[in-house]
């Protein structure tokens, strides 16, 4: 598969849990790629990321996370 | 016109090129000549206790039939008694008051011949003075050059021994030949030097020949490593450079060499962060001669640019130069071709499809013309195909919107967030 | 070139140096910066663009890393008239016409490339290639021009025995023969038929199938029979005077100055050739080499019509040749004697194009003029031929051999035919390039029909 196209649907996987209030709560970073554990308080739920712009994106995620949870 | 005077470190020359200290400057006679054609100054070929040379000096390399791409010597400091050098450069100097003369110096490790040599270079009237901690053959063998210029104890041990002494600035012309060249730049620093000047030649072997299996060049058959120099260097030395200026530490001017061939270099040399340039092969390639279009070249890009001394360039470029995890990993560019001025050699699509990541696509429009196009989402904008595109503005690297996020992040960023995200 | 018109004596000397190869050869810093300036496209267009498809990236990157017999080989091996067709070939119409550097600065070289890496592999006496394993299959090929060479030096790699049969006393027919040797020296074309000879392949010279051989022998005695026969001698013009000493045939006229003999000397003479082809071209220009005083080239249409190549009409003005448009030849004048004496012509007209969108041309009534010539020197086309065609038994349309464009097989089964011979009609080209690539092909139809039988035999 095309780059852009593996990075589309991880990203599509993030977005569908963000859009459904999930938050990240945990990376795990290895040679397969990134673990990442979002909840949205009641459940968990997680995805292997391994394309390297889901990794980009789902870390800017994480800062804009921070960022607001210090503006709040 | 722009004022093209430099000073590096209190010595004034009436344009930043200098010669370096090498072939070009082994004696009056040519230093003379290079001040005529138009250098404003020279580091008169390494001083030293008399040593001898080998017969076959000198070897180049040569690229897609570009003669001299780089350049590798095996001769040694002057081979020329001190006094007559010393003569030279007395009567050099009264001839040409305003231009700059630096004695390159080359002793053992040892307080008194360094006390020595420099009292009576500076007697002579020299400008400055450059010690030669650099030259990686032939007299590394000897604890000197290269092999002084590795210990960066040595470095700064040196360096204080001549500062006991000198009247004039002292520069330290450090090797390349070293795993990180800022340690022996701190280490000149804390020595005492007034300025450091890179990057001396990198060990090298020029070729083989494939006939007689010699190694080129050869002593009666026999090789041995010599320094490499010339426009191939020039990326290595103009990063050198860079590390050497960006670091707080290293508060001293620098003197850029390494593979300066036009007034192009000099710009880009100066720009991250040297004061003035030094300049050897693309003279012993082209004669001095060629110091008239590096002046006049400089001359123009400067007015073009309205700037009115060459002084302002220094530096500019190096608050733009970091470490690669603080660059925006969220930044995207995009190659574009522009089909009209593509000439439909494929070169694009061939490095792309085979060595990089596969985003640019031969098509045929509706006449059946070839026609090139980059898929813009795939391609992850690593340059690869405007540096084979043959055709000046065929090409063209364009910034796209981001898709990993709108706002800038680096690694760093990234890593110290993610750090903090362990498993619960 | 030592000729001066004033003069009415020109020496052997002067002839010979008129005839040596005109086009300079690169020198080795020109080939090596030229070769450097290819871009070594990836698909490239040249490649397209030559009929035999030589990899043109290929050779000129190897000249320019030293591989010189490496760039040879990729040479001959695409082509085996790679010599000869560096010199003869429109590469303007070709390779470097397709050029993407045409873009943007100007063409590669390619031809006096082709023609480096060619001339090393000459002065260096490489073998280039080998023979194949036998494989006992012995064919006959009528013919030793270019097409029948190219044929041959691929069926003896595949290990075919193969017999040329060459009517004349050289092989190497048009290469040998029909270009002049200031754009082609003997000596190339001899090499080429050398790289064939050295493969095992014979080549039965003075040899005339239909009275030495019966095609009918051939087909009998070969598991397969190309005709590469070419074509004949120039037709008969159909007017007064053709008998005339002084009256001469263009092929017979340039084959002459390719014996290297020089028995011609035309100092002083004044030479009307008729035709404006490439081979018109060549009579005109030996003619000057050989000293006449003036040569013209008389042709019934004009310039735009003329089928030489832009670079063949080119040297024809450089060596002073002038050119008669619209003027149809009526008589060949002679005196008693049996000399020519002059060329009455009859100046024609342009008028509307005709259904197949040429212009056509009329004879303007009375408006003659008589051209003072002592030498006509015909070149308008060549004969088919028609009995040697007919012998085969294979069907043809006016003497152009009918083939299937894909393995150049004729109505007969096991006779192929390439070159001149198929060429006209809409099938074929005329050019030495396109013969070569027609021999590659018939050759692999041929291995590919006697490998499929020996499988299925077997």
């Amino acid at each position: 598969m095309r780059e852009h196209a593996e990075f589309m649907l991880e990203k599509e996987k993030i977005d569908a849990l963000i859009e459904d209030g999930y938050e990240i709560t945990a990376v795990q970073e290895n040679l397969e790629g990134a673990f990442v554990q979002f909840s949205n308080g009641e459940k968990q739920a997680h995805l292997h990321i391994e394309s390297a712009d889901a990794r980009k994106y789902f870390s800017f995620l994480l800062k804009k996370q921070k960022e607001e949870a210090a503006s709040t | 016109m722009a004022n093209l005077e430099t000073s590096l470190a209190g010595i004034r020359s009436p344009n930043p090129f200098w010669l370096a200290s090498a072939p070009p400057t082994n004696s009056g006679y040519q230093v003379q000549r290079a001040f005529e054609a138009g250098w404003g100054g020279a580091v008169w070929k390494t001083l030293g206790d008399p040593i001898l040379n080998v017969s076959s000096r000198f070897a180049a390399t040569s690229f897609n039939g570009q003669a001299v791409a780089g350049f590798n010597n095996i001769e040694l400091i002057t081979d020329r008694p001190l006094e007559v050098n010393l003569r030279e450069i007395e009567e050099t100097k009264i001839k040409y008051p305003n231009h700059a003369i630096i004695a390159s110096l080359m002793v053992e490790p040892n307080q008194e011949k360094w006390h020595e040599i420099v009292k009576m270079v500076e007697a002579v009237g020299v400008d400055g003075l450059e010690l030669n901690f650099g030259c990686p053959h032939g007299m590394a063998e000897r604890g000197m050059g290269a092999a002084s210029g590795q210990v960066p104890e040595l470095v700064k041990q040196q360096t204080a021994w001549v500062k006991e002494v000198a009247q004039t600035p002292v520069i330290v012309k450090l090797t390349p030949n070293i795993t990180d060249i800022t340690f022996t730049a701190k280490a000149a620093v804390e020595g005492g030097a007034d300025a450091v000047s890179m990057i001396n030649t990198i060990n090298s072997l020029a070729g083989v020949d494939l006939d007689s299996w010699n190694t080129v060049p050869n002593v009666a058959g026999k090789g041995a490593h010599g320094g490499y120099c010339g426009p191939a260097v020039k990326p290595i030395a103009l990063n050198m450079v860079a590390e050497c200026a960006r670091r707080p530490d290293i508060n001293v001017p620098i003197s850029g060499m390494g593979g300066v061939s036009s007034w192009k270099e000099a710009a880009e040399f100066m720009l991250m962060g040297a004061s003035n340039v030094q300049v050897c092969t693309a003279a012993m390639h082209h004669g001095f001669r060629i110091v008239e279009d590096m002046i006049d070249g400089l001359n123009n890009y400067l007015d073009e640019k309205q700037i009115g001394s060459v002084a302002e360039l220094v530096g500019k470029t190096v608050p733009k130069y970091s470490d690669w995890g603080e660059l925006d990993l969220n930044y995207r560019v995009v190659a574009q071709i522009d089909t009209e001025t593509c000439i439909n050699c494929n070169k694009c699509h061939i490095a792309c499809e085979d060595t990089s990541h596969q985003c640019i696509d031969m098509l045929k429009d509706e006449q059946g013309n070839d026609f090139l196009q980059v898929r813009e989402d795939d391609c992850v904008g690593c340059n690869l195909c405007s540096i084979v595109c043959p055709v000046d503005g065929a090409i063209e690297m364009v910034e796209a919107p981001r898709k990993t996020g709108e706002e800038p992040m680096t690694w760093n960023e990234r890593q110290s967030l993610v750090s903090m995200m362990g498993v619960k | 070139m030592a000729t001066n018109q004033s003069e009415a004596w020109i020496s052997v000397e002067d002839i010979k140096a008129n005839f040596t190869e005109a086009h300079p050869a690169l020198k080795q810093k020109d080939a090596v910066d030229e070769a450097n300036r290819c871009l070594y496209c990836y698909d490239a267009p040249c490649i397209t663009a030559c009929p035999t498809d030589i990899d043109i990236p290929a050779f000129i990157k190897k000249i320019a890393s030293g591989n010189m017999k490496g760039s040879a080989v990729t040479i001959m091996d695409a082509n085996p008239s790679g010599a000869s067709c560096a010199r003869v070939c429109p590469t303007e119409e070709l390779c470097e016409g397709a050029c993407v550097l045409n873009h943007a600065s100007t063409p590669i070289m390619i031809g006096d490339l082709q023609r480096y890496a060619t001339d090393w592999a000459i002065k260096n006496e490489q073998v280039l290639f080998k023979k194949g394993e036998d494989t006992k299959q012995h064919i006959a090929i009528v013919g030793s021009g270019p097409a029948g060479l190219s044929a041959a030096r691929e069926l003896a790699r595949f290990g075919h025995r193969v017999t040329i049969y060459e009517a004349s006393a050289e092989a190497g027919g048009l290469n040998t023969y029909g270009i002049v040797s200031f754009r082609l020296p003997k000596e190339i074309p001899a090499w080429e038929v050398k790289q064939v000879k050295d493969l095992g392949v014979e080549i039965k010279t003075n040899t005339i199938v239909g009275k030495d051989i019966s095609a009918a022998e051939l087909t009998e005695q070969y598991h397969a029979v190309i005709i590469a026969a070419g074509m004949g001698k120039v037709p008969t013009l159909g007017i007064d005077g053709e008998e005339l000493e002084g009256v001469r045939d263009a092929i017979e006229f340039v084959k002459m100055t390719k014996s290297g003999k020089w028995e011609e000397n035309l100092s002083g003479k004044k030479v009307a050739v008729i035709g404006a082809g490439n081979t018109a071209v060549d009579a005109a220009t030996c003619s000057v080499r050989l000293g006449a005083e003036n040569v013209k080239m008389v042709y019934r249409r004009t310039e735009k019509e003329m089928t030489a190549y832009a670079f063949e009409y080119e040297f024809a003005k450089q060596d002073g040749i002038e050119f008669k448009w619209l003027s149809a030849p009526a008589k060949i004048e002679g005196n008693s004697s049996g000399e020519v004496t002059g060329l009455l012509v009859n100046k024609m007209k342009l008028e509307a194009a005709g259904e197949d969108g040429r212009q056509k041309v009329k004879a303007i009534e009375g408006a003659t003029e008589t051209l003072d010539v002592d030498l006509v020197i015909k070149a308008i086309g060549q004969e088919r031929l028609n009995p040697l065609i007919e012998a085969f038994e294979v069907t043809h349309s006016d003497g152009v051999i009918q083939i299937d464009e894909t393995t150049y097989a004729t109505s007969k089964t096991g006779v192929y035919a390439i070159g001149d011979i198929i060429f006209g009609k809409g099938q074929g080209e005329a050019m030495v390039v396109s013969a070569a690539q027609q021999g590659k092909k018939a050759a692999w139809a041929i291995h590919s029909e006697l490998t499929e039988n020996a499988v299925h035999s077997a």
